[in-house]
């Protein structure tokens, strides 16, 4: 392995002296492993994949589709979250090994890079237009009306956050309830009103791969299908994230990586390291506390993040089949192109179909994910932007992480104020196609960007495997292949 | 023989499995059925989801379980969450079994893994709580309250590797 060693000296170094260059930042410094966890423990920083994970593409997007073109157009989705739990793997890779985001991998090959994901972010997650669907939902239930529900959302998620003495604790904490709520749910919904014809319907369609009706290479709708592809799990840069997540969770390397703390806590932080640490990748015993962490983690992407999306998807597409069946009008109401529009139709139509409770629990469902997604949201763009910002703006070190991260969550939330009260949500209509552009562009090159810091940055024995790095690859030429036919072939971005 | 000691441990299963189950019942009102009659479904799938619930934290606590982990869960759940949903179709029927009992347990043993991941999930949240509150009186609370803890102390451990 590429490390270098001092030459001996007479006293013995208190501390390994030894480093692993990557690229041409900070060498890192070699410190041992921790242990993996002593049982395959459920809990994990993939609440936050999954939170961020689990939204509008499986509650909306999908059954939309399923019920427009038949089950068999879900093959693609099939593949869009497969892809998101190998890319998930990956990303935990250099998480787990260094400590370091991937953001700071991206620097390591190119700093460019890293600021190209420092200005999508900032373009594509600052407007407040996610907050929409659920707050518009939780106004069908109780009435009280969206705008109102969703400043004070914004005011509340900042106040808890400047006052958590440990952020990550806090919201992993939040998240696990309503998550686990979400699933229970949604289980025992779709218990109660599928079938197992329903399942086996969106199940086969799930293998019916190359299956695209002509209607669905139209302008109007292969854009939608692009977008859907790309909500297919985690969105835009949201795997990225999570190597943030993963690092506060003191997973593999992270552990000798201080935690975030709350604004009023700030002062009990320690200080940030500028830089990541590696781990001795000859030494048997370092190897085999890799592979318990490599296990690890592979059960938190098969079992939580693949099983749970799969899970959540499976049910809304059999409550929206159920709700077809009782009313077949709502097929041709789905097809409205207002996300709010469609939503209240299809709560009206399962309302409709029985009594209102199961309406009110869609929209309860809609509202929580909503929920979900802006508390998770607001926490990843925020930790994203400070950890950029703080390891490699000039002077930005003279002030701890916490001022930074609570900077950027206050700049966003009163944005997001401003923007709500006299904006418009999803931001200026002019630049919508970009936005949604850019979204789809950074996760397709946030692939490229994995291949590149895992298979150079890393020391070889913990090199991801070559059927790893085909698979990320061909999830590159996925979402980018999508992208530019939708754009050249129909002259339009995502729908 | 089950005594009050165990029964302290199957109290947060217990109120996980009796919710969703009391949720899931309000739900046959969508096929339209009686008030009186979705309030039996209600209790009649609750009942069992409690009961089977409960007996996941008795089981817990006698080792039978290791606390955070799935895959014996979710084999758990395969069988007594179809079992639960047969025992409410049978004295509340709502049609579910109009197409065979042996799709209907096939489709029930599919969903009951995702219930089973949001079982063990909120479990795992409530358990540690409820055990330090209980484990003063009761030594089989403290002595899964100390699995727990040595989870945690392990977890403690890796952090204290920091430089």
């Amino acid at each position: 392995m590429d490390t270098s060693k001092p030459p001996a000296t007479s006293a013995p170094p208190v501390e390994d002296e030894r480093v692993w260059k990557a690229g041409r930042l900070e060498p890192m410094p070699i410190r041992k492993l921790p242990d993996a966890p002593p049982s395959v423990h459920i809990l994990g920083p993939t609440v936050f994949l999954v939170a961020l994970g689990v939204g509008m593409g499986e509650s909306y997007m999908w059954p939309r589709l399923v019920l427009l073109f038949g089950p068999e157009i879900r093959w693609l989705f099939l593949i869009g979250v497969t892809l998101q739990a190998v890319v998930m793997l990956e990303m935990a890779r250099y998480a787990m090994a260094t400590g370091e985001s991937i953001f700071s991998g991206a620097a390591r090959v190119f700093k460019p890079l890293m600021w190209f994901f420092f200005i999508v972010a900032m373009a594509v997650y600052i407007w407040p237009g996610h907050l929409s669907a659920g707050a518009a939902a939780l106004e069908q239930i109780s009435g009280i009306p969206w705008m109102v529900t969703a400043v004070a959302g914004l005011i509340l998620v900042g106040v808890i956050f400047s006052f958590a003495k440990v952020i990550y604790n806090l919201l992993e904490n939040v998240l696990s309830l309503l998550i686990g709520a979400l699933v229970i749910g949604t289980a025992v919904v779709a218990a109660m009103v599928g079938s197992w014809n329903d399942v086996v319907t969106t199940i086969t369609g799930m293998f019916a791969f190359g299956y695209l009706p002509a209607e669905a290479m139209t302008a109007a709708w292969f854009p939608v299908i692009v977008g859907a592809c790309a909500f297919a799990g985690p969105s835009g840069m949201q795997q990225m994230w999570y190597t943030l997540h993963l690092r506060a969770s003191g997973a593999g390397m992270g552990a000798h990586i201080p935690k975030v703390h709350g604004l009023r806590h700030a002062g009990e932080e320690e200080a940030m390291p500028s830089r990541g640490f590696m781990f001795d990748t000859e030494d048997p015993a370092e190897m085999a506390k890799w592979k318990g962490w490599r296990r690890w983690v592979t059960f938190d992407a098969l079992l939580l993040f693949w099983g749970i999306t799969m899970l959540v998807t499976v049910s809304f597409t059999v409550i929206a089949q159920a709700a077809v069946r009782q009313n077949p009008g709502v097929r041709d109401v789905i097809q409205n192109e207002e996300r709010e529009v469609a939503l209240t139709a299809m709560a009206d139509a399962v309302s409709s179909a029985g009594s209102s409770v199961l309406g009110v629990i869609f929209l309860g469902f809609i509202a929580l994910i909503g929920l979900n997604a802006t508390l998770g949201l607001f926490d990843s763009f925020s930790r994203g932007q400070a950890d950029m910002t703080y390891n490699f703006v000039k002077g930005a070190k003279k002030l701890r992480m916490s001022h930074l991260y609570a900077g950027f969550l206050w700049g966003v939330i009163i944005f997001g104020i401003l923007i709500l009260l006299f904006g418009p949500a999803d931001g200026p209509a002019g630049i919508l196609d970009t936005l949604a552009f850019l979204s789809t562009f950074a996760m397709g090159a946030y692939c490229v960007t994995l291949l590149l810091v895992n298979n150079r940055m890393l020391p070889k024995p913990i090199r991801p495997r070559w059927w790893s790095n085909v698979i990320i690859g061909c999830g590159a030429v996925f979402y980018l292949g999508m992208l530019f036919y939708s754009l050249f072939a129909f002259g339009v971005v995502v729908g | 023989m089950i005594d009050r000691h165990s029964l302290e441990l199957a109290l947060p299963g217990a109120s996980i499995g009796a919710v969703a189950g009391a949720m899931a019942g309000g739900l046959t009102l969508f096929a339209g059925v009686p008030t009186g009659l979705a309030a039996l479904s209600a209790l009649m799938l609750a009942l069992p989801l409690g009961l089977f619930g409960g007996l996941y934290g008795v089981l817990l606590g006698r080792g039978v379980f290791r606390p955070g982990t799935f895959g014996p869960c979710g084999l758990y759940w395969m069988a007594a969450f179809p079992l639960s949903r047969l025992v409410q179709e049978s004295v509340a029927g709502t049609g579910g079994l109009a197409g065979g009992a042996g799709g209907f347990l096939l489709y029930q043993a599919m969903v009951s893994l995702g219930f089973a991941i949001g079982f063990v999930w909120i479990h795992e949240r409530l358990m540690p709580h409820w055990l330090l509150r209980v484990a003063p009186a009761n030594p089989q609370a403290e002595a899964l309250l100390g699995l727990y803890v040595h989870h945690a102390e392990a977890l403690r451990a890796r952090k204290g590797a920091r430089r």
